[in-house]
Formats: structure tokens, C-alpha cells, sequence
């Protein structure tokens, strides 16, 4: 962007010294941004039943105290929604990619508010429990006294506005952070605080290096990211690294219920993620758009077929817009929907679909390839 | 302006006072009333050597520093420095109140070796580190002490002498910072009757500056402690 008049009367010495800088920042983003291998995560949306232990396990994990009680590293949001924070889609930031992604351009984003994310709630337990039966509710209050007005999960199964019964739908939308292969955060950063893991391109911010100048923030497109008001600093998933290291999988995906996470590197060629992501490439990045490339990636969600004005089956368009889907999952959903019901109608069919075998999920500890180990006997 | 204000500095005097650290900590103390005034003109840190490529894509110059002078008196008495600071931020923010509110700051910036050129625009090299007196509006008027050995990394030492105190009147900050000469911590070395130069940085958080984007002398200037 525009450089002052003075800033541009510079001497050949400063305007030397200023490219230097520039080449070192560039050399110090590479090799934060460095990896040999990549974790990921793939979360079969056709599964997911919005019952938020993910949400739960991973908030008796990590974000139960020190400043971290507002915070939900792990959401799930009904969609369509305006998921959390609110309307975190519209709020800008990742990249412009350019020339077939050897050139991206950052775009600012915004900085969402507290109560946009949901704010860490009181409840009147001992006004309810101490009050005759009847005569008092339970009433959520914000810290500052308001009432609330969003939060993680405020339009829990609204689903689709203004399309009536019986063509309605909804589904769930898990989220943590996406452990980018080019995280907006880590160019943002002005303390160069942030860093993939050379060795599973987990994405840390440095606590000790940390200012708290919410730059990672304001540029994740995802808004991903927190602030902790009483360390200063902020604060994300970290994608349980410490549980990583021990072989035992994330708290997220371990607690599902529904079998929806799979955990593994996206290398390892026998394990699910690669078979979902590269193999059979059913499973893509939310917000492809951003230019960021998110190591999660999800099984889009098919839906019953529609049915037409007389309540009888239509199969010429889906129930879910597919233009809604794209603008979610990137063009690639229509191939992906398609090999999804292909398969589907082969495993229907009797015949054996390896891909329907690793969706369904049987053997659970599969799963998660070499994180299988169970966190209480984990060394 | 005071009589007594001087525009366009390249030497500030930090006349001794036969005054207390707690009469000079009084924004309202007749100990100030006679030193001089010195304006000192502040400009935007230079986008080009931010370290980080977001900021410098999404930014633009002519929108940051929006503090472009504050005003300083200095005196000192023998055991402690004290600096007055002032200046008028077009709203004033004295909180993180919220993820996108920024507090109000101001730094004084010292290089803490002699003899070796230390360059301001990047507050110090390896070999060359300064050190910054660092008062924020919510820190309670405990500023942090903070080395910097060149662009993006800072970093507070545990222990900080600096003290302060503050006012907000009249929609101005008033600040008065000081430290006693000499102290145990990892901090720039002064001493009465000796000269260093000074540089001075200001933050206006209702526009969201922060970090690298902020206002700041682009010059060292002199600080003689007569």
C-alpha cells in the first residue's frame, strides 16, 4: 500500500537497508511456515449430530480456566448459520491467491467483538435452586449484565431460512483451527510468534513471544483465534500436540460420538485422511476461497432428496443448493456428492465399497491412524 | 504554547531539581512549572520494515502515526529521571475492553551501548540493543522495561523500575515516566551530567494502532541530564 512522500526520499543506503528487511521477513515467514510432514483432520459431515462433545471434550481440556472460559477452540455451528463468531465468513482476511498460488496477497480482515464470538455466561443457579419451584428461570447474564444476543452455538437447528417443509434442511458444522498450510496468522504476526511444527505442521503461537496485538486475528479469515483478557495473549487449538506427541488422538475426535474425526498425516498413504483427501478425494477444505489451505477437511453432507409441489420424489436438483455447497466446499463438492452416492448405491448393492468401509468406520481406533492409544495408559 | 516550549529539538535538558520522586510524580507539582517545554514531531513508523507481510499489505502509511507530536519536559534529581509527557489523542482508549479495542501507549527509547551506531527505525541490531520505557493506559501506571535487539524482538524484562503517573484532563494525556539512574535489570546505564540520546514512540489505540504501527521520532535525539 502507499508509502508516505518522505518514506519515498530515501537514500540509496535506507532504501538498501529496507529491502534487507523486507528479504529477512520473507526468509523468517518461510521457515516458520516450514514442514516435513502435515496432520490433518477429516470430519464426515453425514455423521455429525451436533451433540457437541467435541465441543465439551475439548473445553475440559484446554479452555476451562486462566482466561480461557469464554473460548471455544472446538464449535459446532448449524448451517446455513451465521456460525461463530458471528459472520465470520464475511469478515475478511486470508489471501488473494495469484499465479497459481505462487503469489498470495493478504486481505485485511476485521477484528469480530467479544459477544460476537459469545461471551462467558452466568447462569442464577442459586436463584433457581433456592427459589420456590415455579417462580423463578434460568437466565443466562453476559460478564458486563446484558443479556446475551449471540454465542458458539446461538442458531443451534434453525437450519435453512424462508424454504418451507418438507424441502427444509440443516446439517452441523464442526470447526477448530484449520492448521493452514499457509496461515494467515503466521504472516500477520509481527512478534513471529507463530510456527508450524517442522515435524506435524501443527500451527503454536508462542505464549512467551505472544504481545497480544490480535494481528493473527484480525487475519484469520476463519476467525479461529482468541484473545485471553487476562494473559494478554492470544489463544487457538492446538490441536492437542500434547496428547499428538503420546500417540493418543485429539480430545475432539476421540470423545465423538458419532465417528465423525479422522486423524492422521495427510502422507501416510494407508491411513484414512489420505485415502478421504488425496485417494478419493471426497473430503475438502471449508472456504477453499480464503487461499489459506486448511488441513481440515470434510465429507460433505448429502441430504434426502427433494420432493416437488405434489410430495412426490425429485431427483433433478439436489435438496441442498448446490451453489450453497460450492460456496462452502469449493467446486470440487459436485464430483465429491457424486462419488459419494455412487458408492453408496454399490455398498446398497451388496457390492464392497472401500470408501463406504472407511466413512462407516468400524473399527474405531482405524480412525485415527498412529494416535490410537488410549490417554489414560499413554505414556 | 508556553513561553517556555521549544519546537524542532535536537537536544533536550534535564535540568536537576532539588525535588522528591514523589513531588516529581505530581502532574500538578510546581516542580515542573519551570522547565522547558520541548515539542517533538513525530512520523509514522515505515511500512516497508514492518515484519509482517499482512501489515504491510493491508496497511497504508498515511494512516498510521496518527499522534504526530507530543510535548516533554525532563528534569531529574540527582537519583531518578522524570519525563512529562503529554499529548492529544483524538479519543482517548484506556482498555482492551474488547478483542478490537487497543489502549493508548506511550514509549521512551534508549540505545543501550555507547560508541556503536544503533538505529532507531529498528530499535536496535543484535549487537546494538535499546531499551524502551513502556507505559500503557491499562498497566496501572507500572510500565514494563523491554530490550529490543532490532525489529520483532522485543521482550520485557521480569523486573521493571520504571514508575509513572497519569492523567487524562481536558482530552489530553498527561505522563510522567521516570526511573531511578541507575538500576539491577537489563536497562539502558544514566548517569548526572552525561548525555544519551532519546527516542519516543506513541500509540493511539482507538485507531487501532499497535505493535509496529505507531508514531514515533525518526530521529535519536539528545538528552543531556545537566
Amino acid at each position: 500500500m502507499a508509502e508516505v512522500e518522505a518514506n519515498k526520499q530515501l537514500s540509496p543506503e535506507e532504501k538498501k537497508r529496507q529491502e534487507e528487511l523486507a528479504q529477512q521477513t520473507v526468509a523468517i515467514k518461510d521457515e516458520l511456515r516450514k514442514t516435513k510432514r502435515q496432520l490433518a483432520m477429516v470430519l464426515d459431515l453425514n455423521k455429525c449430530i451436533g451433540c457437541q462433545l467435541c465441543s465439551m471434550a475439548c473445553k475440559n481440556t484446554w479452555t476451562k480456566k486462566e482466561g480461557r472460559e469464554y473460548m471455544w477452540w472446538n464449535t459446532v455451528n448449524t448451517m446455513p448459520g451465521k456460525g461463530t463468531p458471528k459472520d465470520f465468513e464475511k469478515s475478511g482476511g486470508g489471501y488473494k491467491v495469484l499465479f497459481e498460488g505462487k503469489v498470495r496477497e493478504p486481505i485485511r480482515g476485521n477484528l469480530p467483538t467479544r459477544k460476537e464470538f459469545g461471551d462467558f455466561w452466568k447462569f442464577n443457579h442459586e436463584e433457581v435452586i433456592n427459589s420456590k419451584f415455579g417462580t423463578s428461570v434460568l437466565k443466562a447474564t453476559n460478564p458486563d449484565g446484558t443479556a446475551p444476543e449471540w454465542s458458539m452455538n446461538w442458531d443451534e437447528d434453525q437450519g435453512a431460512v424462508g424454504i418451507k417443509y418438507p424441502n427444509s434442511f440443516f446439517f452441523y458444522l464442526p470447526r477448530i483451527c484449520n492448521h493452514c498450510t499457509y496461515p494467515p496468522c503466521l504472516d500477520a504476526c509481527p512478534r513471529h510468534a507463530i510456527y508450524k511444527r517442522e515435524e506435524d505442521g501443527i500451527v503454536l503461537i508462542d505464549q512467551n513471544r505472544c504481545k497480544g496485538y490480535r494481528f493473527c486475528l484480525e487475519s484469520c479469515p476463519y476467525k479461529k483465534i482468541y484473545f485471553n483478557f487476562e494473559k494478554l495473549t492470544s489463544q487457538k487449538c492446538i490441536f492437542c500436540y500434547p496428547r499428538i506427541e503420546k500417540g493418543v488422538p485429539n480430545a475432539c475426535a476421540r470423545q465423538c460420538t458419532g465417528r465423525v474425526r479422522f486423524v492422521d498425516y495427510v502422507d501416510n498413504e494407508q491411513g484414512p485422511v489420505y485415502q478421504l483427501v488425496k485417494k478419493w478425494k471426497v473430503a475438502l477444505p471449508l472456504f477453499p476461497k480464503f487461499g489459506t489451505e486448511p488441513n481440515v477437511f470434510y465429507v460433505p453432507p448429502l441430504a434426502p432428496p427433494r420432493l416437488d409441489e405434489t410430495g412426490k420424489v425429485d431427483l433433478s436438483k439436489p435438496r441442498i443448493p448446490l451453489k450453497y455447497m460450492v460456496d462452502l466446499f469449493g467446486p470440487e463438492v459436485e464430483q465429491s456428492f457424486k462419488l459419494l452416492q455412487q458408492e453408496m448405491e454399490r455398498a446398497r448393492d451388496g457390492e464392497k465399497s472401500e470408501l463406504m468401509e472407511i466413512l462407516m468406520a468400524k473399527r474405531w481406533k482405524k480412525m485415527f491412524g498412529p494416535f490410537d492409544k488410549d490417554p489414560e495408559t499413554a505414556v | 504554547m508556553a513561553e517556555n516550549t521549544v519546537t524542532t529539538v535536537e537536544q533536550l535538558v534535564a535540568n536537576k531539581v532539588a525535588a522528591s520522586k514523589e513531588e516529581l510524580l505530581k502532574l500538578d507539582s510546581p516542580a515542573w512549572a519551570g522547565a522547558k517545554e520541548y515539542v517533538l514531531e513525530m512520523a509514522a513508523t515505515p511500512l516497508a520494515n514492518q515484519p509482517s507481510p499482512y501489515i504491510k499489505a493491508t496497511r497504508d502509511e498515511k494512516e498510521i502515526g496518527k499522534i504526530t507530536k507530543v510535548s516533554m519536559k525532563c528534569l531529574h534529581n540527582g537519583k531518578e529521571v522524570f519525563f512529562y509527557i503529554k499529548w492529544t489523542p483524538k479519543e482517548r482508549s484506556t482498555s482492551i475492553g474488547d478483542l478490537n479495542i487497543f489502549p493508548d501507549a506511550v514509549a521512551l527509547l534508549f540505545p543501550m551501548k555507547e560508541g556503536i551506531d544503533t538505529p532507531i527505525k529498528e530499535m536496535g541490531k543484535e549487537d546494538a540493543p535499546t531499551n524502551a520505557w513502556y507505559w500503557r493506559a491499562d498497566f496501572d501506571n507500572k510500565p514494563k522495561n523491554q530490550v529490543t535487539q532490532g525489529l520483532s524482538t522485543s521482550l520485557y524484562t521480569e523486573k521493571s523500575s520504571v514508575f509513572a503517573n497519569s492523567e487524562w484532563k481536558d482530552n489530553e494525556w498527561k505522563v510522567v515516566m521516570g526511573r531511578a539512574l541507575q538500576v539491577e535489570e537489563d536497562a539502558v546505564k544514566l548517569a548526572a551530567g552525561g548525555k544519551k540520546p532519546l527516542g519516543i514512540a506513541a500509540w493511539e489505540g482507538a485507531a487501532g494502532e499497535r505493535g509496529g504501527v505507531k508514531a514515533f521520532s525518526k530521529e535519536w535525539r539528545d538528552l543531556v541530564l545537566a
